[in-house]
């Protein structure tokens, strides 16, 4: 599995332009509609926020997850988001994020759903990766810094 | 090591998945090399509670989640079985099946060695989130230790077509 074939180029916000948690959700969200997979959009986003209320998806080093599983989707779908300054998305160290994976995936794709969540951790942890993807200004480049950081 | 007793050079085949991709083509695979070579077939799915949690520990799930997707990876996994049961029996052959949870590569190791196993199939297993120990290599670790010889499955053209002509 390879997140550079999961994410398609019209799904990827840079940058975002909200500030507020909520706001950056949905705006996530709306990019994850223009892959057409999103079935329900009320539904998803409020799997979203549901997840959300269990505990921020603000994770350390400035990454956040806002992940959900629902049938509001077709399948699985991911948009990334970058946000330059920061944003206050309650993360685990405190600190601001500025990477969003926004990941959604159907009932039936548990496996796929957990991996894909476990290929974006993993990458994060690449500091090229953190440094080349928080300094991109298009999809294009984002998407080829996935590509190189998955060789 | 071959199966000296049958005097076969493969007599007994472990089936291994844990959801990863390419699992159908595990399974095909091993169901063309049973009818070939008349080997029994064995497909045990192992639910990765490991990453599970390696993925709470890093806080990207939180308690609950862990839970729930432990029981829907088991019901998967009863799904995956049963499919590739009918599918062996399909094509006439008979696959025994077992559902697992842990560590990929410790189970996978420990039924070849129960089962005496002469071949494990298995698919490209994902890897799980880094490690203090950067060397840990789930597939390298279970590629040495197995005690018997390892065919990964990829995606290969004919796969499909091969299996449909089986008779």
């Amino acid at each position: 599995m390879k997140l550079s074939n999961l994410i398609k180029r019209e799904a990827i916000v840079v940058p975002i332009q909200n500030t507020e948690k909520q706001l950056v959700i949905e705006e996530l969200l709306e990019a994850a509609a223009a892959t057409g997979q999103i079935l329900d959009r009320a539904k998803a986003l409020q799997a979203l926020l549901d997840r959300e209320s269990l505990g921020s998806t603000g994770l350390e080093k400035g990454l956040a997850i806002p992940h959900a599983r629902t049938n509001a989707v077709d399948g699985l779908v991911i948009s990334l988001g970058v946000a330059p300054d920061g944003i206050d998305f309650q993360a685990a160290d405190g600190g601001l994020s500025y990477l969003f994976f926004l990941l959604l995936a159907s009932d039936a794709l548990t496996s796929t759903y957990v991996q894909a969540l476990a290929l974006i951790a993993r990458l994060y942890q690449q500091d090229d990766f953190r440094r080349e993807i928080l300094n991109a200004t298009t999809p294009q480049e984002i998407i080829a810094i996935i590509r190189k950081a998955e060789e | 090591m071959p199966n000296t007793q049958s005097g076969r050079l493969i007599s007994k085949i472990l089936l291994l998945t844990d959801g990863s991709e390419g699992c159908i083509s595990v399974a095909k695979y091993g169901i063309i090399l049973s009818k070939i070579t008349g080997a029994a077939l064995k497909a045990i799915y192992v639910v990765n509670t490991d990453l599970l949690k390696q993925l709470e520990r890093a806080r990207i799930f939180v308690k609950i989640e862990e839970v729930d997707y432990e029981s829907d990876l088991e019901d998967d996994g009863q799904d995956y079985l049963q499919d590739i049961t009918e599918l062996a029996a399909s094509k006439g052959v008979h696959l025994e099946t077992e559902l697992l949870k842990g560590i990929v590569h410790k189970i996978a190791i420990q039924k070849i060695e129960e089962w005496n196993a002469d071949l494990l199939i298995m698919g490209e297993l994902e890897p799980g989130l880094p490690r203090q120990d950067i060397s840990h290599d789930e597939l390298g670790l279970l590629l040495r230790k197995a005690r018997c010889s390892v065919l990964v499955a990829k995606e290969q053209r004919g796969l499909d077509e091969l299996f449909e002509t089986l008779t």
